[in-house]
């Protein structure tokens, strides 16, 4: 029997795709031409597979998957990943306010990407340095 | 998440040859969380609490103790 648990190794899932994600990104940037917008496509497309693998697996677990613990753990990492959203929201508009103009709608989409990935990172790493530290 | 609580679930388990997954089962959680609240890295809920003492069949306080902070540092 695992000492880990569903969520614990679903957020280890998660992490290695932001990882796979992050360096495909980077290969990307430094291979490609201006514009990426496909990219971003292709991280949704595979956000919603994860969710789909993620209900899959969920609803085969028969025992309990989720508890008050889980629970509060991803309260924890919520509340870090908005702490990062609202920052980083922060920055953008300060950052759109000196410098915004139609052309740098490009330049925003990018921003709020980025800052999306951000955030969600330090949720994962958040919720896997509490599951660690109790387990 | 240093806890107060300490705890005797793992003698009453023992006692009634019952397994981890099994409370975890009983008291409606993981078992990773049973073990986490075995090692005191977890303190549960009140509910969950009185569940596991419902479970064993004792009171509360016979199966979780408050330790002050001062006590355990003596």
């Amino acid at each position: 029997m695992s000492r880990i648990s569903f969520q614990e190794k679903m957020l280890w899932a998660q992490l290695v795709g932001i990882v796979v994600v992050v360096a495909f990104y980077g290969h990307f940037l430094v291979h490609s031409g201006p514009g990426h917008h496909y990219f971003h496509a292709l991280v949704l497309v595979l956000l919603f597979l994860f969710a789909s693998v993620r209900t899959f697996f969920r609803r085969r677990s028969g025992s309990v998957v989720e508890d008050e613990r889980d629970r509060s753990i991803a309260a924890i990492g919520s509340r870090w990943s908005n702490i990062i959203l609202w920052l980083g929201l922060v920055a953008i508009l300060i950052l759109y306010w000196d410098h915004g103009s139609m052309r740098s709608a490009n330049f925003l989409i990018g921003m709020l990407f980025h800052l999306l990935v951000l955030a969600g990172s330090v949720r994962i790493i958040r919720e896997l340095v509490a599951y660690r530290m109790a387990a | 998440m240093s806890s107060c609580l300490r705890n005797t679930i793992r003698e009453l388990r023992a006692v009634r040859s019952m397994t981890q997954q099994e409370l975890a089962d009983l008291i409606s959680v993981t078992r990773q969380t049973v073990i986490a609240i075995e090692r005191d890295k977890y303190s549960p809920s009140l509910e969950v609490a009185f569940r596991i003492a419902f479970v064993f069949g004792v009171p509360l306080e016979q199966v979780f103790q408050y330790e002050a902070p001062s006590s355990r540092a003596k």
